[in-house]
C-alpha cells in the first residue's frame, strides 16, 4: 500500500479494486524475496567461515614457507598466524591475527599472545570455528603451529564461563597457557554477556 | 467506514500481509543495511571494545605500560645489603624552630669499624622545600669548612682528595629532597662527623603547624624500566634516575646489630613566637619540656631507627597570626617574605557540585601497611560524595583501570561498585603513574563544575619531572591534590604535583590517621575559601613568586617572596572569598629584619626554574645555568652544585688500600621486605629467580575483555526460512483464490507495477 499509492491520483482512484486485489501478490511476493534474501544471508556466514578456511589455510601454508605473514586475499586486513588442531575432533583451523569482529567471521583470532609470558588467547564464534568448545574434555590435547614453524602441545586443564568483562588471565602463564574463548551458553541464538573459556596448558 | 468493514470482511488475510510486509522490509534493510552480527567494521569493534575496557575493565597489561618491573627493582634502592656493614652511622638532628621557619643542623656521625681505610656514602632525604648551606667535617679536633662550588667540580675535587689520601666530605643533591654525603679516606677505628644545616618553611594549615624531617629514602620504582625502553624523558633522564642508588638493609641483618642500624635523636627547640598548643607527634613518642613560648621536644625513646619519617605538630592558641612580613639584605638587594591569611568565612553558599577524581596506587611500595591507609582513605572520601556529585576512579601499579568509562553520578549503585572496586585492591607491580595522571586529567565533562583529581600514593618513583611536565601542560581546569601515604612518601613530588595542578598536599600515615586526615583534607577542599587571588604592589617595583597563585583552602597561608632593589610600597593581596570581593593591603616597609628571607627565595627561585624547565618554559642549559648561578650565589646545594671540604693534610699512608661502602638503608616502617624483594634474594643476580617465582603467584591476573563469540546465523536461517515458507502459503492460497474468481486482477497488477 506505501509503495503503491505514490501512483498518479486518478489511476490510482480508477483502479482502487485492482489494487486491492493485487496487494496480497505483491505482499506474497516481498515475502519470498525477503525470506529467500534472509536466508542467503544467514547461509553465508557459515559457507564464508568454511570457504574462508580453505583460502586461509594456503595463505597459511605459504606463510610457514616464508616465515611471515601472508595476507589469504588482496584486501583482507588480517593474516593467518598459527593453526589450531585438536585431533580428536578432527579439528584444524587457521587462526587469524587481531581480535576483530570482522576476522572472526573468517576464523579464529588471536586476542593475546605473549610469549614472552607464555599466555596466548584465542577466540572464535560458538556456532562456526569454536563450536568444538562445547567437545572438548579436559586432558585432550590441543596444538597450535605457528606460522615462524614452531609448534606447541598443550593438555586441556579445565573450563570456565565467565562474563565477558570478569576475564581474567595470569599475568605470567609459567611454562606456557593457552586460553579458548567463545560465546556461551552452546546452541543459544541470542548473544549474550557470557563466555566459555577451555583453558589448557603447554606439556613438556 | 463501511468500505473498510467491506474491505475486511473480504480478505481480513491482507491486514497480516500489510504487517507482515512491512516487518520484513524492516528485516531486510537489517539484513542488508547493518549487518547485526558478523560483519561489524574493525573500526567499531575497536571503538565498542575500548568503551567496554574503559567501563570497568583493565587494559592488557601490554598497552598500559612496559615490563618496567614486577616489583620494585632492586637496582633502584641497590639491591639488599645482608652483611653487617663495616661503616656504621649515627644521626643527630637539631631543629631551631623560629617564627616561620626551622633551622636544622644535622650530624652524622660515620665510625669505621673495620681495620681498613674506607670511602663511605649515604643517601639520605631532606624536606622538600628544605635549602642546605653549611657543611662542615670534623675530624678529631680540627674542624673543615665546606665550600660551594659547580657540581662537577667538586666532584673532581673530592676524587682528588680521594687519591691523595686526604679526608674529604662532599654534599651532593640527587632530588630536591634527596642528597647524598660522600666521606673519604676514613681510618681503621676512626670516626668522622659531617654537619650539614638547612633552612625550611614551617607548614601551616587553619591554625596547625608541622615540621617534616624525613628520615629515609624508600627504594624507588624506576619507570620504563630495562626492556621497555624509551619511556623516560630526556629530562627524566639528566635527572639521573641511575643514580639513585643505594643498598636496602635485610632486615634478618639489622637484628643482629646491636643498638640498630643507622639509629637518629632528635631535638626540636620550638619558639615559634607564640604559645603553642597540643604540641604532638604522630610517629614517635616525644617528651615536651619547657613552659611559654619557648619548649624543647625529644625522642621519648632516645634514638629510633631512621625507618620513618618524623613530624611534629602543633597549633596556635586562638588565633594564628594572619600577617607575618619578613625582609633581609643581602648583597645590594632586599628580600623579602610576606605571609597573608584569609579571614575563615561562615559559607552562606552550599558547595557547588563537583567532580572528584580519585587516582589509588596500588603498586608494590604500598604493600604493607600504606595499601589498607590509602583503601581507608578512599572509601571515606566515597562516603562525602553527594548525589549531585561525579566521580571516578583510577588505580595504577604498572597497569592501570580507569574505573567507569567517564566520571559518573555518585549514585547508590555506582558507590557500590566503586567500594567493591576498592576493596579489591591489592598492592603489586611498579609504579607507572604517567597513564593514570594523563587519564585523570582528561576532562571530558565540559562543564563548569569543579574538577578536583585527588592522588593517594607515596609517590616512590624515578621519572618525577615527565610528572611535574604533564601537570604543567594538561591540567586544564583540574587541581590536583596529593595525599602521602604511609611512612616515608616522597614529598618533594607531592608539594610539586599539587603546586604544579594548583592544589595542596596532605600527608597521611598509618591506621587510624587516614580517616581523620582525609576528612581534614576533604572539608578543605569542599570550598576554597579564596579564589582568583592576586598580588600586585603599588610605590615599588617587586616580583613575587609564585607567579601563579593558587587558590587557598581554609586556614591556609599565601606565602610569597620576593626580590627587589629597595623595599618600598605596598602590597595588595586581593581576590575572591564566598564570591566577595576581598583584599588586604600590607605596608611593605614595616618588615622585620630575619636573616633567613633571602635563602628562602632563592630556594624558592630554584623550585620555579625546575618547574619552568618541566613545563618546557624553559631549555635544559638555561635552566642548569640559572640553577647554578642562585646556587653559588647564596651558598645553596643544588642540582648543579655541591659542598665540598677538603683536609689538605694526607692521612692515608701511599699504598694502604681504599674499601668503598655504601651505606644501607632502614626500609621505611609500615613496607613489606619480602614483598619488595622476595624474600631473601641477596642480589640483583637472584632477580631473574624472583620474577619466576612471582609468575607463580596465581593472585596477580590481568583483565581482558573477551569479543563476542557468536553468529547467530541459524536464528536468522529460522527468521529467513519462516518467511520463505508463508510467502509459499500465500502464493499457493493467491492462485486457489485467483482461481475461483477468474477476475481481471491480472491485468489491474500489471497496470499497477507498470
Amino acid at each position: 500500500m506505501l509503495a503503491v499509492s505514490a501512483k498518479p491520483l486518478s489511476e490510482g482512484r480508477a483502479s482502487k479494486g485492482g489494487f486491492l486485489r493485487a496487494l496480497p501478490l505483491v505482499m506474497i511476493a516481498a515475502l519470498l524475496v525477503g525470506g529467500a534474501a534472509i536466508t542467503a544471508k544467514a547461509l553465508y556466514l557459515p559457507v564464508k567461515a568454511e570457504v574462508a578456511q580453505v583460502l586461509l589455510a594456503r595463505a597459511f601454508d605459504q606463510s610457514l614457507e616464508q616465515g611471515t605473514p601472508v595476507r589469504p586475499w588482496s584486501w583482507a586486513d588480517t593474516a593467518p598466524v598459527s593453526r589450531v588442531r585438536v585431533d580428536r575432533l578432527g579439528v584444524s583451523e587457521i587462526v587469524l591475527s587481531g581480535g576483530s569482529g570482522e576476522a572472526m567471521a573468517f576464523g579464529p583470532t588471536e586476542v593475546l599472545d605473549d610469549r614472552a609470558r607464555g599466555v596466548t588467547i584465542l577466540a572464535a564464534h560458538r556456532d562456526t570455528h569454536f563450536e568444538f568448545v562445547r567437545d572438548l574434555k579436559a586432558g585432550d590435547t590441543i596444538s597450535l603451529d605457528r606460522i615462524d614453524g614452531t609448534s606447541v602441545t598443550y593438555r586441556v586443564r579445565g573450563f570456565e564461563t565467565v562474563r565477558f568483562d570478569e576475564f581474567t588471565y595470569p599475568a605470567h602463564g609459567g611454562s606456557g597457557l593457552l586460553a579458548l574463548t567463545t560465546c556461551w551458553p552452546f546452541g543459544s541464538q541470542v548473544s549474550g554477556p557470557m563466555r566459555r573459556v577451555a583453558w589448557a596448558e603447554k606439556l613438556g | 467506514m463501511r468500505r473498510m468493514t467491506l474491505f475486511l470482511d473480504r480478505d481480513s488475510l491482507t491486514v497480516m500481509l500489510i504487517l507482515g510486509v512491512v516487518g520484513m522490509l524492516a528485516l531486510v534493510a537489517s539484513a542488508f543495511g547493518a549487518p547485526a552480527t558478523a560483519n561489524v567494521s574493525p573500526r567499531a569493534a575497536d571503538e565498542a571494545i575500548a568503551a567496554m575496557e574503559a567501563g570497568g575493565g583493565t587494559a592488557p597489561r601490554g598497552s598500559a605500560q612496559s615490563e618496567g618491573g614486577l616489583v620494585l627493582r632492586p637496582a633502584a634502592s641497590g639491591g639488599v645489603a645482608t652483611e653487617i656493614p663495616a661503616m656504621r652511622l649515627g644521626t643527630d638532628i637539631v631543629a631551631n624552630v623560629s617564627g616561620q621557619t626551622a633551622r636544622v643542623t644535622v650530624t652524622q656521625a660515620f665510625r669505621n669499624t673495620s681495620d681498613q681505610w674506607m670511602e663511605a656514602t649515604y643517601l639520605y632525604p631532606l624536606p622538600e622545600d628544605g635549602a642546605v648551606d653549611t657543611l662542615k667535617m670534623v675530624v678529631g679536633d680540627r674542624i673543615f669548612d665546606g665550600k660551594i662550588k659547580p657540581r662537577e667540580e667538586a666532584r673532581e675535587m673530592y676524587e682528588e682528595a680521594l687519591e691523595n689520601g686526604q679526608k674529604a666530605g662532599l654534599v651532593e643533591q640527587h632530588r630536591p629532597n634527596m642528597f647524598q654525603n660522600s666521606i673519604a679516606n676514613i681510618g681503621p677505628g676512626e670516626t668522622v662527623l659531617v654537619q650539614i644545616e638547612f633552612q625550611a618553611p614551617i607548614r601551616q594549615v587553619a591554625g596547625d603547624y608541622s615540621l617534616r624531617m624525613p628520615l629515609v629514602v624508600g627504594p624507588r620504582y624506576l619507570a620504563g624500566g630495562e626492556g621497555a625502553g624509551g619511556t623516560m624523558t630526556r629530562a627524566a633522564a639528566l635527572a639521573g634516575a641511575d643514580d639513585l642508588v643505594a643498598p636496602t638493609a635485610d632486615p634478618e641483618m639489622v637484628a643482629r646489630v646491636g643498638g640498630g642500624l643507622n639509629p637518629v635523636s632528635i631535638t626540636v627547640n620550638l619558639d615559634p613566637g607564640f604559645t603553642a598548643e597540643a604540641i604532638s607527634s604522630p610517629y614517635h613518642r616525644v617528651n615536651v619540656a619547657g613552659s611559654g613560648e619557648k619548649r624543647t621536644i625529644t625522642l621519648a625513646d632516645g634514638a629510633v631507627p631512621a625507618n620513618r619519617d618524623f613530624e611534629l605538630r602543633w597549633s596556635a592558641a586562638g588565633d594564628a597570626p594572619a600577617l607575618g612580613l619578613f625582609k633581609q639584605r643581602n648583597g645590594e638587594l632586599d628580600y623579602v617574605m610576606a605571609t597573608v591569611t584569609p579571614p575563615s568565612v561562615e559559607r552562606s553558599r552550599p558547595v557547588p557540585p563537583r567532580e572528584m577524581i580519585f587516582v589509588i596506587d596500588n603498586s608494590g611500595s604500598m604493600a604493607g601497611e600504606s595499601m589498607p591507609a590509602a583503601k581507608r582513605s578512599l572509601l571515606y572520601a566515597l562516603g562525602t560524595l553527594r548525589p549531585q556529585d561525579r566521580f571516578n576512579i583510577i588505580r595504577f601499579d604498572d597497569t592501570m583501570t580507569v574505573l567507569f568509562g567517564s566520571a559518573v553520578a555518585a549514585s547508590t549503585r555506582n558507590l557500590d561498585e566503586a567500594r567493591r572496586f576498592t576493596n579489591s585492591l591489592d598492592a603489586n607491580g611498579g609504579t607507572e603513574m604517567l597513564p593514570a595522571l594523563e587519564a585523570a586529567l582528561r576532562d571530558t565533562s565540559g562543564d563548569e563544575r569543579v574538577r578536583q583529581v585527588i592522588f593517594l600514593t607515596d609517590g616512590s618513583l624515578s621519572n618525577e619531572a615527565e610528572m611535574m611536565e604533564e601537570i604543567q601542560r594538561n591540567r586544564g581546569k583540574s587541581r590536583v591534590f596529593m595525599v602521602g601515604i604511609g611512612s616515608a612518601p616522597n614529598n618533594f613530588l607531592m608539594r610539586r604535583m599539587a603546586e604544579a595542578g594548583r592544589g595542596t598536599f596532605t600527608n597521611v600515615g598509618m591506621g587510624d590517621e587516614a580517616e581523620s586526615q582525609m576528612q581534614r583534607l576533604l572539608d578543605r577542599l569542599a570550598q576554597p575559601v579564596a579564589t582568583n587571588l592576586t598580588a600586585s604592589v603599588e610605590g615599588g617595583n617587586i616580583d613575587f613568586a609564585p607567579r601563579d597563585l593558587p587558590d587557598l583552602y581554609a586556614g591556609e597561608p599565601l606565602v610569597l617572596l620576593g626580590r627587589t632593589r629597595h623595599l618600598a610600597g605596598t602590597l595588595t593581596v586581593s581576590g575572591l572569598i564566598d564570591g566577595q570581593r576581598w583584599s588586604q593591603q600590607v605596608d611593605l616597609t614595616q618588615a622585620t629584619a630575619s636573616d633567613v628571607v633571602a635563602k628562602l627565595w632563592a630556594s624558592r627561585r630554584i623550585a620555579e626554574v625546575e618547574a619552568e624547565r618541566y613545563s618546557g618554559q624553559m631549555d635544559y642549559e638555561r635552566a642548569d645555568k640559572s640553577i647554578e648561578e642562585l646556587g653559588m650565589a647564596f651558598h645553596l646545594v643544588t642540582s648543579r652544585t655541591s659542598l665540598i671540604a677538603i683536609d689538605e693534610t694526607p692521612s692515608r699512608p701511599d699504598g694502604a688500600p681504599l674499601k668503598r661502602e655504601e651505606l644501607p638503608l632502614l626500609l621505611p616502617a609500615g613496607w613489606d621486605f619480602d614483598h619488595l624483594f622476595g624474600g631473601h634474594s641477596a642480589s640483583e643476580a637472584d632477580w631473574a629467580a624472583l620474577r619466576d617465582a612471582m609468575a607463580d603467584e596465581e593472585e596477580r591476573r590481568e583483565q581482558l575483555n573477551l569479543p563476542q563469540g557468536s553468529t547467530n546465523y541459524l536464528l536468522t536461517l529460522a527468521l529467513g526460512l519462516t518467511l520463505l515458507l508463508s510467502g509459499a502459503a500465500g502464493a499457493a492460497w493467491w492462485r486457489r483464490r485467483e482461481r475461483s474468481v477468474q477476475g481481471p486482477a491480472l491485468p489491474s497488477l500489471q497496470r499497477q507495477l507498470a
